[in-house]
């Protein structure tokens, strides 16, 4: 059960008043306050489309500074007066709207705990979680999210974009295909603004211990589908249209992507290395609507730039970076460090043993655990550089032939993972 | 004359054996207490091994960097420095003790100078291995941020750093130890305000390029810079 202490008693008198419910969508309005109002719009056409007969609730959880969040300026000022039909509705039932308002700007694990404490509170059978953030957000993919949990009983539900096919590199590259090969369930986006769960995976998440761990309060939502996954909760993914990009925020600093996604990655594999360390198994996930699709536009991106900041990198940390990494990778690393920026290529293999070496000596602490993570960096932009050299011309089958294969070898390298997360710290000097 | 010389002898034998009989039981209460501090000190490093290999320091050791600064000067684990450290300062305790059991004249003025003097050296030790782990650590995170972030000269700014700590720790150990403190205290000031000096004229005379891109990035337009890389998410 939920802890006394966590709900402010406000949130409580709101959530009592409104009972029971089917479905319930949760946002976090801190600093959108240009994009909320087409967010709530967004949820309560879907909610008037797509499921007109359910008992539903939208749970905005924000900061009390109401001008920050936009709160009373915006479409979202309707908060205020709860449980008021709106016009040219078609719902049979009422839309709740409840608020949880922080002193401070809440972070995103605490903002998620809210959500999934009201959705237990409620007793919501489908639930999903957007962003305001995404200036996209249509009724349709919120239903997408909605619908796999409410219908077809999944408990976890992926998004699945259309993205340019130089977006989302890291998760192309690292995320998805490690994951895949660890856990044995394939999600495509694991670190997402949208995604959808179950009353059920909402109740399990929300009884864990987790909630004071840096790597929960940054980016929960990785979590979420690893404990669905480990929980043999049943998982799916639905295709929501096209990925809008983040402007400002942690998204565009590489360094900051990286401390958080890989950061609780790694975390996830330490805290459920029991689960992992025996499991064989690879099962894809079904799919709602179409799969992921690629585009192809112009770009302006630094290709040179990138290839001197990993090669400066390597050469920079090499201390650092032999205290992380086995010897042979290293000296492998450092033999292609050398080589022409037109010859340069970072093959798989290398790739996975590279992470595979991270993962472990971020299990060994062989160093502090952040700056293993940041001296991930550099190598990320070598294999960065080395997929845009690799992928320039290539087409959608193409890539997804690529990153297949790229799964498959981390998924043959698993016990060299295995093998170094059990062995005991190396000494080095 | 023959008869001076026997009672001579005799004073002396009769000296020697009082002294003997003196210093014998001194020395083996010497022995007892040596022996006792062996046992003690011995039993107390199996018991701090032991509290230590529970509360996991070499694990937190080496997240802090403490170890790698450990192996560097060739020192085995900080579990085994320190329980190695209780075993020879109880024993030498004990040893010191002993010592002046034996009554030996000046011994005893000694003993006591080095007791009162042994905290001040291991306070000095200790803020001459914290120095020296902060150091690293600073010194790497600040490799870090600066590689990540393309700055030239990433090496030379994490080194900086680390040397500046060093002196830090330096001056304070000597001064704790209280090793020519006005020495000390002027050659600190003098290195210091010399390398800020000469860093404010370097950067303000050498680095005029630097400074501008420097500020350029910092206070530009950032958003162009970043587009420069692929979307991780």
């Amino acid at each position: 059960m939920v802890e006394d202490t966590f709900l402010a008693d406000d949130l409580l008198r709101q959530l009592m008043s409104v009972g029971e419910v089917d479905l319930l969508v949760g946002i976090s309005s801190h600093n959108a306050a240009s994009t909320i109002s087409h967010a709530v719009h967004a949820i309560e056409q879907s909610f008037q489309q797509h499921f007109v007969r359910q008992r539903v609730v939208i749970v905005n959880v924000g900061s009390g500074d109401k001008s920050e969040d936009g709160v009373v300026a915006t479409g979202f000022g309707n908060f205020v007066e709860k449980n008021v039909r709106l016009p040219r509705i078609t719902s049979l039932r009422t839309i709740h709207r409840v608020t949880a308002n922080f002193s401070g700007p809440p972070s995103p694990g605490i903002a998620l705990r809210t959500i999934l404490a009201a959705a237990d509170l409620l007793r919501a059978r489908a639930c999903a979680v957007v962003s305001p953030a995404t200036s996209n957000l249509t009724p349709d993919s919120i239903a997408n999210l909605l619908r796999p949990v409410y219908r077809e009983k999944f408990d976890f539900v992926a998004p699945l974009y259309t993205r340019h096919k130089y977006q989302g590199l890291l998760a192309r590259n690292l995320l998805y295909p490690m994951s895949r090969a660890v856990f044995g369930c394939g999600i495509r986006e694991l670190y997402s603004d949208e995604w959808g769960f179950s009353g059920r995976l909402a109740a399990l998440c929300l009884n864990q211990d987790v909630w004071h761990e840096e790597a929960i309060r940054a980016r929960p939502e990785a979590w979420m589908a690893i404990s669905a996954i480990s929980s043999d909760f049943r998982c799916c993914e639905a295709f929501l249209g096209e990925k809008s990009q983040a402007v400002k925020g942690p998204g565009t600093d590489i360094v900051e992507v990286l401390r958080q996604t890989v950061g609780t990655l790694f975390w996830c594999l330490e805290t459920q290395q029991s689960l992992w360390l025996d499991c064989e198994r690879s099962q894809p996930l079904p799919t709602f609507g179409p799969a992921h699709e690629l585009t192809s536009e112009p770009t302006d991106l630094d290709r040179h730039r990138i290839f001197e900041m990993f090669r400066s990198g390597v050469t920079e940390l090499e201390p650092i970076l032999s205290s992380i990494l086995d010897p042979e990778t290293h000296s492998e690393i450092k033999s292609i460090v050398s080589l022409e920026e037109g010859k340069f290529r970072f093959k798989s293999d290398i790739w996975v043993r590279t992470l595979y070496d991270f993962a472990a000596s971020y299990h060994h602490a062989v160093i502090n655990r952040d700056h293993i993570l940041q001296a991930l960096t550099p190598l990320y932009r070598g294999m960065t550089f080395s997929f845009l050299v690799e992928h320039s011309d290539s087409s959608q089958a193409e890539m997804e032939a690529a990153s297949e294969m790229l799964c498959v070898e981390f998924e043959l390298q698993k016990p060299y993972l295995r093998e170094r997360w059990k062995a005991k710290v190396e000494v080095k000097s | 004359m023959r008869q001076t010389i026997l009672q001579g002898l005799e004073q002396v034998y009769s000296n020697l054996v009082h002294m003997i009989a003196e210093f014998l039981p001194r020395f083996l209460v010497m022995l007892i207490i040596i022996v006792i501090g062996f046992l003690v000190a011995f039993g107390l490093k199996y018991i701090l091994r032991a509290l230590l290999g529970f509360t996991k320091l070499d694990r937190v050791s080496e997240e802090a960097g403490a170890s790698r600064v450990l192996r560097m000067a060739h020192l085995p684990s900080m579990t085994e420095l320190l329980s190695r450290s209780i075993f020879w300062v109880t024993w030498l305790g004990f040893i010191l003790v002993g010592l002046s059991v034996l009554g030996v004249a000046g011994l005893q003025e000694q003993i006591s100078r080095l007791f009162r003097f042994l905290p001040e050296v291991f306070v000095a030790i200790l803020i001459l291995f914290l120095g020296v782990v902060i150091a690293n650590f600073l010194s790497r995170t600040a490799l870090l941020a600066a590689v990540n972030a393309g700055h030239p000269s990433a090496k030379i700014l994490s080194w900086s750093i680390r040397f500046a700590i060093w002196i830090l720790a330096i001056s304070m150990t000597l001064e704790e130890l209280g090793l020519a403190r006005q020495t000390v205290i002027s050659a600190f000031s003098i290195i210091f305000g010399a390398s800020m000096l000469g860093l404010a004229i370097a950067f303000g005379l050498g680095g005029q390029d630097l400074a501008r891109k420097f500020l350029e990035r910092y206070l530009g337009d950032t958003k162009k810079e970043k587009d420069k890389e692929p979307q991780p998410l």
